[in-house]
This record gives C-alpha cells, structure tokens and sequence, in this order.
C-alpha cells in the first residue's frame, strides 16, 4: 500500500459548525497529524465549491484518503463519496466526522466542543490510514419466486408477480388452492359474494402462463442465498392424475367410505374420493388415503372401476422436488382456535370451553355459519330454519394469559351474519354479545349503523356461559350497561373463535430463519416501516401469516409485497455491498464456533473450509470477535481500522475523563443524530464510534481503548439490531466478567439498547456513566501498562 | 353514588389512595388491567343477591370510590367459587380481592351490609384460634343471637337431625400444647393489629 | 400407595361417614393414608382469611410444613381444603412478602415450609394413581340401572392455576368412575356450579336459592341420587335438603352420597361400615337406590 496521503477538510456548516467549535484551531491541530497532507476549513462543504476542494486537491496533491470533518454521515456520505469518485478516488477511502450532530450542536462549551473535535477526527486519521479500496459486487439473481401458500394473499401476490414477467411457483398443501376465502359466503362491508371475486382469480391463476400451482405440496427444506434459493417441496400423491381427471363426480357416487368435510367445517359429509369443493381448482378429485379402503384394508378401489377418463392411479407415491427461486413470499394464513379445547392449550387461569361448542350440534363457529349461509340457513341439529340466534363474540381472545390480540374480523362478520341471517329469514332474532364493537375499517361503521337500523340486539357483556338445553341453548351475560343478568334462550349459538397462524408457521419459519412475533405469527422487519419483510433478505410476508386482517387489508399487504420482491429481482441482479465479513484461511482452524453466532446463517464449512456467503452476511460483525483465532475480520470496519480510531480518539489533551461510546450505526446513532438535532445538552466526555454492531466489538478493542486512554465505555444497539433480545447484554457482561482479570473494574463498561426515537435515554445514559466514571476517576497511568502487559502475555 | 339513585360522582366521593391500598393486597396488584367485559357478572352464581356486580365493584375501585366498595353487599355475599376468575380474559383473582375488600371493611370499621359478617369471620377466628380446629356448635351460639327467629328455628330442627344421625360433635378437639400453635396466633394477631 | 392426609373439620364432625367409607375402600385400592400429627383447621377458604389474611396462610402452611416432615404428598378429601393448601403455596410462591411474614409467624411454633409439599384431592388419586381399571377390578355389585348424577362443586376444578388434575368446565373424573362401577353417569348443566357453602351461616337464603337450583336441575335430568366429593357441598346438598324443600315449597327427594360411599357399595361392603345410615336424607326416597342399599 502507499504512503498515505490524507486530505482533511472541516466544514463551517454556515455558522452551525464554527459558532461553536474553532475549525481555525482545530486545522492546526490536524495538519500535523501523521499522514495529513491537506488541511482545509471551509464555509460549506457539500456545495460544489466545497466539492470541487476535494476534486482537486485529490488531482493535485495525489491524496489516497479524504475525511470529511462535517454534519451527520448519515446527511452527506454519498454526496462526499461521488464526488471523490469523480476524481478517481474510491469510495471507501472517503469517511467523514460527525462534528455537528455529535459535537457542535450538543455541547455549548467552545473549549471542551473544539477539544472534542479535534479529537474525533484524529481518530478518523488514524482509521483511514488502513483504509482499503473496495468494490461493489453484483450478483446475477434467479427471476423465479416461490409464493407458500395459495389462499387470496398467495394468489394475488402470484398474479401481481407473474402480470410483471416474473415466473411464480405457486405453493399450497391442499388439493386446491383458495383457502379460507373459498369457505365465505359474502364478505363485510359490500356483501359481495366471497367465490365471485376469489374464483375468477383461483382460474387466473390456473391458466396464467407463468405461473405454476404446485398443489398437495409442503416445502421441507431450504438451500442457498438470498436471489438464489433452492426451496425442496414434499409432494403428497393425489392418486388421482390431475390431466385426465374431469371431474365428473362418477367416482365419488360410487365410493363407499364417507368423512366429514373439511370445506364443509364438519357439517356436511363427503367421500374419501372427493373434489375439495366445486370451485376447486385444479378441478381434479382427491383420495384421502387416511380413511380410503385400500389402503387400509386392501379392498375396494371401486371409483377406478367407474372411471372412464382412467385418471385414478393408486401407484402414486410422494414426491420431492427442488424448486430454484429468487425470493420468496411466506403467506400460509390462519386458522381457527377450536373452541371445545381449553386446559390442553393452555395451562393457568383461562379457559373458554363454557360456550358448549361440541356438546350441541347448534353450537358452531362463524366459519361454519358461512358454510349454513350456503346450504341454506338451518340448524345442524334439526335442519329448520333457525329463529333466535345469539353471535358470541371474542371466543378465546383478549386474554391474558393466553390468546392476548384481538381477532380483528369478529365484530364485523357478526354484523354481516346478523344482516344476512334477517335477509334470509326476516323472523329471525339475532343478537350479539360483544365486549367493544371494532368497525375500523373503510364502510365499518356505516355497515355496523345498517345493523343496528335493522332490529339487530346488541348486548354489550362477554358470555360467561352456553348451555345445551334440551333442543335450545341458554345463553347467559351480564348486560352491563343495564347491570342486569341475561339468561336467553336460542336455537342457534354462533361463536367467534380466536384466530391462530395456521399449523406448521412455527416449523416454516424456522426452516426459513423468520421470526415469529410473541403473538406466534410471523414477525416483520418493522412494525411502521417494513411491514412485509422478513429478517432474512429476500424472504417477504403478507396476510394473516402476519396477523390476523379482513380480506382488504391481506390484499394491501399483498401488493406491497410483491412490489418488494420485484424490487428485490428487477434488475436481474443485486448489488451488494462489500462491508462483509471474511475468513482469513491462513488463521482458520476450522472449529465452526463461529457458525452459531451468525443471525442470517451465512457461515458455513464446505470442503474447501469455512466459507461466509457474501450475499447472505448482513456485515453485522458479531462472528468476528467470537473467532478464538481471530480468522474472520470485517471490511470497512477491519481489527486494524479500529484499534488505530480506538486509539486516536482516546487520546486527548486535558484531564477529563474519556469516555468511548460504541454506537450500532444505523439505529443507535440515528438516534444520537436526533439528540443533535433537537439540540438536547450533553457532556463532551463521550465520544461516539460508530460500529456496524456493538456485538462487532470484543474484549480485545475494549482493553486496547482502557490501555489508549479511555476511561469508560459504552455501548449502544438499536432494538432492530441483529442480536437476538439478550444478545447485547450477554455480550457485554462476557466482557465485564474478563474485565476483572486485568484489573479493570467492570463498572467502566455499560451497554443500552434503544429505539431511535429514544434519545433522551441515550442522553441520559450519557449524562450517568460520565458522572460514574467522574466519581471512579481515570485510570492511573500504571494500571493502564498492566493491562498493556497483560494483554500481551494472555497472547 | 352514595345511594343507588345519585347519578354523580364528586370528588368528595373518590378516595385516591384507595387504588394504591388494594394494590397491597395478594391479588390486587392487577385490579387495574380490567376491561370491564363483564364475563364475571354474568357468572357470579350469588349475583342474584348482590347490591352491585362484581365487575362494578371492580369500576368502582378504579375511581377510588372506597365507601361505596366496602359497603357493598357484594363483597360480603362472594362465595369464593372461582367461576368468574377462571374466566376473566385478563386474568383477575377476583374472589382474592373481594376477600381482601371484606378485611378491609373490617379494619376500616365499615358497617357491614350484612351484619352477621364480620360477626361470623371474626367468631371463627377466634374459636380456630382457641381449639386449632372449628367446633361448629360454639360458633352456632356464637352467632346465635345474631339470626333471626325463623333461622332459630330451622338451625334447631337442623341441630336435632344432625345430633340423631352423630354428626354433631359436641366436644372440641384441641391440638397437643407443645406444638405451640398458640405462638402462631399470637404472632399472626399481633401483624394483623399493626396494620 | 402412601399420602400425608389431611382430614379436615368437617370430617371429624358432620362427615364423618365420608371417611368412613374412604377408609374401608381404600384398602382394596392400595391406599394408606397416614393422617397428619396434631393438624390444624386449614382456614376454610375466606373464613379467616377475611378477619386476618396472616393467620389464614399461616394456618395453611403449618399443615403444609407438618406434611413437608413427612416426606409425602398432602391426601385430603375435602374441596375446600383442597383449594385452601394449595392457595397458601401459590402465595408463598409469588407474594414475596407475604411469604416472610408467614415464616416468620411459623417459626414461632418451630416449624419451617421450603414449599415442596404436593396437595392432591383423594378423587384425583383415585382417578390418576389408582387407575380405572383397578377400580373396575374390585365391582362385586355393579350399579347397574342407578342413574347418578356428579356433582363436583367449585373447589375441586377451579382456579385453574393451582394443581388442578379435571376440565374447569367439564370435568369427567366423576362421571367416569360413577360408569366403571356400572352405573349410568347423569349429565346436567350444573355439575360444577357452586351450592354456596361458604354463605351458609351468614345467608342461609341465599345459600338455599344456589343449592336448589342444582339440585332440581339433577332431579330434572332423572337423577336417583347425587354424588360429591366435599363435606361442605353434601351438608348443602343432604343436610338442608328439607328445609330447602320446605321453604320453596318443592319435592326433591334425592338423596347425596360421598362418593367413596358410592364406591364402596359397588364393591359390595355393609352399608354401616360406609356410614350410609349417617346420610341425612334417607336413601329409601329413591327406589333405585333403596334396591341397591338393602341388597348390600
């Protein structure tokens, strides 16, 4: 490498700068910095003239580093960065000091903000001394997309991709795709009739020539990286060829095993040969081999006897088969609590078996009412129409200890059932019980006003009880707003169960690395800002998978997605950036400890030995300081680059304490820039480094700053970060542990995780430790050898 | 609310303290998570006899109104069934707080809704206290003078039946004095009275 | 199979002849139940609790620290006892505060709790330790055509967070001992609906209104009799039988057997060793079971 020649420039920022800290005193202080080549101050450097400065000089003075002594990296860092670029520097020899956010704007002692100026960009002149130039990489990434799940987010999300030229594996576990919508008689607030707006889609999909629905399909396995995934499905066999089949129903008729319908809820039967529903698409007939004769018994197989098409073939067997994706979209959805269990989901105080659901056969879920609505309104028990009907809402749900969130849809499809059930049977009495009426939506509460304008009763109490009598059911609450107990009778109870992330969410998302929420649903990247995305780059969500959502929010969601993915493949290729981890072979020993602690699994041994995916490594760093070899380091953020900035920014003229402050770089220090922003005071002690993790730090960075001249230090990780919940703390109480061993007590180390807007508790903290570590004192120059020596002999 | 047909609270009649007094007790650190669903009411099997609801004793706990709550009959007529707590969604231990409204209407010297209350739970302390087990008939004579005649009446009948079938007991038991039970109450008795 | 056992007021008084019975069918089953030394009153639920919450867990948790000497899981036949033990270790458990004034309290009499103690309700030890089967096994006179109706009361399946071993709502323990002895389980709504033992001191009335409903709505279901597992549910349910009787002016008619009194007649033993003859309700006023009792 050549001799560096670093080219300093210290920006005025219109008085917001200069007020406060004397740049005149500090471009002394740097130009006889080693390495300093150039040394300038001026008014405004992010305009062209202040750009030009460094174009030029870069020309002129042969400089090979810039740093950019100025407001917030976080403002300008492309800006300085291109403009570097066009004097044929590369990028990453350009850094800049945050002497405005972290400095001029927060502290009003010009002495102490000059002081501390000074010394932030020293230790950047140290830093960038070991600076390397890097390049950008791309990656060609596979155009296919792989949608789990074939419900209406799955669907939709299928015709969006595919409408853009995107081809789309379309993956669903059942016979036929559709899913819970394909059960909805009409849906809130329109009453629009449910299978007309999803099976015009469900053919579309079916005929759509880039999109391939993979039916009766589960994937088990995922491979590869993100832009180029290898998902391996499980293929159940249909025994049914779904080319020859033509649904005629002959099979069925003759079938003699019957079960009870899942399409159904329970209420109808079907045969062990069947056609999940009408609209079932593929239109292609079933054989559950669970209940089928043959296959249990060896007897039967009449249907293919009857079948003229030929299409039934008992030989099929499971199949796997690899599907090669770009990216994929998790949109499995929901499924219903089954309210007749209690203690066996959940131990503790609640239950909510009271509501009679299968002890009475006119008990039934709201599912099942859609399904009444269908086959013509009639109680299941005696098949007359049913006149007084009770809708009991939050069936399992809002409850503590158990199912906490609300289901979102109950109050609505309560009010639709009630208008529905008047429509068809204008005797008929319905009357919900509810705890709040949630009509959130765009034509809610217009819909929830019809309701009330129609005769519908509401009774504001949650049901304590069902219970069966005789052929009736009594329904008994407290109205509350009356303060009276209510003991009604009716034919008819229909009950609101709490919703749950459908089977199998738990194990997809472990397979997949996503997250799941304390609520058990999939988890998103951020609650406000990204909705639909996964941890895992590359992977995106939508629907219920996520939460439970009405039918418009779910296509919202939808769209979002899918614009996600294209975003994500439509350049046919992803940049990425070259701030990774790396493995130095030489120092590898190949033990694998490393492989644990990677968030996105983007380490792995292969035979040429261990080897970090660049496309899968986030850069976070939190691997590096775990390898007990020191074999991975990290570009842009190297071992070297920052014991030299650890080391410049600890020294300091003065006698005050000096306090480092490791801070992850987007979260945490996008919240110290807000402090800067609002101005908000605090002690000059701190000097904030910023790393792209504080898990990227280790014992060895911590004691060189203790052996530089650091007094305390601090780290700081955004609640968004990487690290796994504890995963900060137990990182740092790691090092307070060791601590002790070089006779540093372990009071001088502290660590917080924040959300950006909280930056009165990372003030706060600043304000804190610099008394504690005031009140402890500085280090006595002889300690600070002995941990020097003893560093050195631990080696 | 001091009586059922006033439809106004005053200030007069909130006692801000009172949230923070029966967050004291076992069971109430929770008083304030209620959503007022009203699934307790409409479970209560004594509701029939009570004043006010259990879920609007628990309101009226939030607003402070102290008075109100301890003279409810309520509190006094909850059985302890556990019914409603096992179906609270928020998980309250309901009969655990109304048992600690009833102490506290006892300590506060609240005139009981139900006279014979206290009466009762204090005669049946003091008899455990003195024997270690219960011995029914002190505590019918105990409270003897307390009912009414119609229940004289039916207690003596009752009396009669149980003694023909030896179901009365007419001797105490009495615990063995070394195992210095009456250290117990002594100890419990004297916390209780510094409360 | 040995427990600590705790007994309880009420069955050295008014139920007695639930003992009775337990202990002459817990000998076919295996059971020894060795009774605490020198126990005391548990507290009764709220009845001391109400005057002083202090002594209450104090009281609870002397037994407990007794049974904890003994190495043996806690026995005892009585609901209310069941819930009031197990309270006192849940509270010992979170309430920090409690605990230590407890302690202290206890060791005043010399007596430490570490808080290992197991409570279990003697229907739970019949149903999970025993086993239906063994039951089964020892039916010398199947009950057959008796139509029985459970009653289970509060106590024994709620709160939920405390050791409880049957459905809250709809517990089957009962039901499915009363159908291996070969009689037919009755099923009623109010099989877990409290008869208000607590209220019958102090509100006889309203005690007599919550018993009479359950009691008519196992009278509607074409009960014989009723069967239950507490002394304080069977004083409501047997002893104040006729004066509910009397003072709403109804028939009712059935007689209340413990349900060990039930067992022990299956398995053939004379009805005086079960104390059948302590009932206050004669047995006679069913038909079905007069048929059964005198054949036995």
């Amino acid at each position: 490498m050549r001799e560096p020649k670093i080219g300093v420039y210290i920006c005025h920022c219109g008085g917001n700068i200069s007020d406060t800290v004397d740049v005149a005193k500090v471009k002394d202080a740097i130009a006889k910095c080693n390495g300093v080549e150039v040394c300038e101050t001026y008014e405004y450097m992010c305009s062209k003239p202040g750009q030009d400065m460094i174009e030029r000089d870069i020309k002129e003075h042969k400089l090979n580093r810039v740093i950019v002594a100025s407001c917030s990296p976080r403002m300008h860092l492309d800006t300085f960065r291109r403009a570097g670029k066009r004097a044929g520097l590369n990028p990453y020899l350009l850094d800049m000091a945050n002497i405005r956010e972290q400095c001029s704007w927060v502290h009003d002692d010009k002495q102490l903000a000059t002081s501390k100026a000074t010394t932030l960009i020293h230790g950047l002149t140290e830093r960038v001394q070991h600076l390397e130039p890097l390049e950008a990489k791309t990656t060609p990434v596979n155009r296919d997309v792989a949608v789990i799940g074939g419900g209406i987010a799955g669907i939709l999300a299928s015709i969006e991709l595919a409408d853009k030229g995107y081809k789309v594996y379309l993956i669903e576990r059942n016979p036929s795709v559709g899913g819970h919508m394909a059960q909805l008689s009409k849906t809130f607030p329109t009453l629009d009739c449910s299978a007309c707006i999803l099976t015009p889609k469900m053919v579309y999909v079916s005929q759509h020539p880039n999109i391939e629905i993979v039916d009766m399909a589960e994937p088990i396995a995922l491979g590869g990286s993100p832009g180029n995934y290898q998902v391996t499905l499980r293929i159940r066999p249909r025994y049914v060829n779904k080319e020859k089949c033509t649904a005629c129903g002959e099979c069925a008729k003759v079938c003699p095993v019957k079960q009870f319908s899942k399409h159904e809820e329970g209420l109808m039967q079907e045969k062990c040969i069947h056609l999940p529903f009408k609209q079932a698409v593929p239109a292609a007939y079933v054989i559950d081999k669970d209940i089928c004769l043959w296959f249990n018994k060896g007897v039967c197989r009449v249907c293919e006897k009857f079948c003229k098409g030929k299409a039934i073939d008992f030989e099929q067997k499971e199949e796997t088969r690899q599907v090669n994706v770009g990216a994929i979209i998790a949109c499995t959805g929901y499924e219903q609590l089954d309210p007749s269990r209690s203690k066996e989901i959940f131990d503790g105080w609640n239950v909510f078996s009271q509501y009679g659901f299968g002890l009475h056969p006119d008990v039934v879920t709201n599912l099942q009412f859609e399904r009444l609505m269908l086959q013509g309104m009639h109680r299941p028990s005696n098949g007359k129409p049913p006149k007084k009907v009770a809708f009991v809402l939050c069936v399992g749900s809002r409850m503590d200890r158990g199912i906490e969130y609300c289901c979102k849809i109950g109050c609505m499809n309560a009010i639709k059932h009630s208008l529905l059930l008047l429509k068809a049977l204008p005797e008929a009495e319905p009357w919900i019980f509810y705890t709040d009426i949630r009509a959130h939506g765009k034509g809610y509460e217009e819909f929830y006003s019809k309701a009330r304008g129609h005769n519908v009763k509401f009774i504001r109490g949650r049901v304590a009880e069902v219970v069966p009598n005789g052929d009736n059911l009594i329904v008994k609450a407290e109205d509350t707003v009356l303060s009276r107990h209510i003991e009604e009778t009716f034919d008819m109870v229909v009950l609101s169960p709490a919703l749950l992330p459908n089977s199998g969410t738990g194990e997809l998302g472990k397979m997949l690395g996503v997250d799941l929420g304390p609520d058990n649903f999939f988890l998103e990247r951020h609650h406000k800002l990204r909705p639909v995305d996964s941890r895992i780059e590359g992977i995106y969500l939508a629907g219920c998978a996520l939460g439970p959502k009405d039918i418009r929010e779910t296509t919202v969601e939808t769209m979002a997605t899918a614009s996600k993915v294209a975003t994500f493949l439509g350049k046919g290729e992803v940049t990425l950036s070259p701030e990774k981890a790396y493995i130095i072979p030489e120092k590898c020993n190949n033990c694998e400890e490393c492989v644990q602690y990677c968030p996105t699994k983007a380490i792995e041994s292969t035979s040429k030995g261990m080897a970090i995916n660049s496309i899968s490594c986030i850069g976070c760093g939190i691997c590096v300081p775990r390898c007990p070899m020191e074999a991975i380091d990290l570009k842009q953020s190297t071992d070297a680059q920052l014991m030299a900035q650890i080391e410049g920014t600890s020294q300091e003229d003065g006698n005050r304490p000096r306090i480092l402050a490791f801070l992850e770089k987007t979260t945490a220090y996008g919240g110290a820039d807000l402090a800067g922003q609002t101005r908000i005071q605090y002690t000059a002690d701190v000097k904030i480094i910023p790393v792209p993790s504080t898990g990227r730090v280790g014992l060895k960075h911590v004691l060189h700053a203790f052996v530089s001249g650091a007094d305390g230090i601090i780290f700081i990780e955004g609640d968004d970060s990487p690290f796994r919940e504890d995963g900060i703390r137990d990182h740092v109480n790691n090092m307070k542990k060791q601590l002790s061993k070089f006779g540093v007590e372990s009071l001088r180390l502290v660590s917080l995780t924040t959300t950006l807007p909280q930056y009165e508790k990372v003030v706060n903290l600043f304000q804190t430790f610099d008394e504690r570590i005031t009140k402890m004192g500085r280090i006595p120059t002889e300690n600070r050898k002995k941990i020097a020596e003893a560093f050195a002999g631990g080696k | 609310m001091s009586n059922h047909r006033s439809h106004q609270i005053t200030a007069d009649m909130t006692d801000p303290s009172f949230i923070e007094e029966i967050k004291k007790m076992p069971g109430g650190d929770k008083i304030l998570d209620c959503i007022q669903c009203g699934v307790c009411a409409g479970s209560c099997h004594a509701r029939f006899a009570m004043d006010y609801s259990p879920m609007q004793i628990m309101k009226m706990a939030h607003l402070g109104l102290k008075q109100d709550v301890l003279s409810s009959s309520t509190i006094w007529i909850c059985a302890s069934c556990y019914t409603c707590a096992s179906r609270c969604p928020r998980g309250l231990n309901i009969p655990a707080i109304m048992s600690g409204f009833k102490n506290m209407a006892i300590r506060n010297n609240v005139p009981a809704a139900i006279a014979l209350k206290p009466k009762f739970h204090k005669a049946f302390t003091e008899i455990v206290g003195k024997y270690g087990r219960m011995h029914e008939p002190e505590l019918q004579i105990k409270l003897l003078n307390k009912t009414s005649p119609r229940e004289l009446i039916r207690n003596a009948s009752l009396g009669l039946r149980m003694f023909r079938q030896g179901k009365l007991k007419l001797q105490p038991s009495r615990l063995d004095p070394s195992t210095k039970f009456s250290e117990i109450i002594k100890n419990a008795s004297e916390e209780e009275a510094k409360k | 199979m040995k427990y600590a056992y705790f007994p309880g007021c009420s069955i050295h008084a008014s139920a007695k002849e639930y003992a009775m019975a337990a202990n002459a069918v817990n000998k076919f089953l295996g059971i020894e139940l060795v009774e605490i030394p020198n126990w005391n009153c548990c507290g009764a639920i709220d009845a001391v609790y109400a005057y002083n919450p202090l002594l209450s867990i104090s009281l609870s948790t002397r037994n407990l620290a007794l049974a904890e000497n003994m190495k043996m899981d806690v026995v005892t036949l009585c609901s209310a006892c069941f819930f009031t033990l197990s309270r006192a270790n849940n509270m010992l458990r979170e309430n920090a505060d409690m605990k230590s004034r407890v302690d202290k309290a206890i060791n005043d009499a010399g007596l430490k709790y570490a808080g290992g103690v197991r409570i279990r309700h003697y229907i739970d030890v019949l149903a999970n330790d025993v086993g239906f089967d063994k039951i089964h096994q020892n039916v010398k006179v199947p009950l057959k055509g008796l139509k029985v109706a459970p009653y289970y009361g509060c106590l024994i399946v709620r709160p939920t967070g405390i050791q409880r071993f049957d459905d809250p709502e709809h517990p089957t323990s009962m039901d499915r001992m009363i159908e291996t002895l070969g009689a037919e389980a009755v099923d009623y709504p109010d099989k877990t609906r409290c008869c208000g033992a607590s209220l019958v001191m102090t509100d006889e009335e309203v005690m007599m209104e919550m018993t009479k409903a359950l009691l008519l709505t196992a009278k509607n279901a074409q009960a014989d009799c009723i069967v239950t597992p507490c002394p304080m549910c069977h004083f409501n349910l047997d002893a104040k039988q006729k004066d509910i009787e009397s003072h709403f002016n109804i028939d009712i008619r059935l007689p209340v057997l413990y349900i060990t009194q039930l067992i022990g007649l299956a398995f053939g033993l004379p009805p005086k060793e079960l104390g059948l003859h302590r009932n206050i309700v004669s047995l006679d006023k069913s038909l079905a079971v007069k048929n059964i009792w005198h054949t036995n």
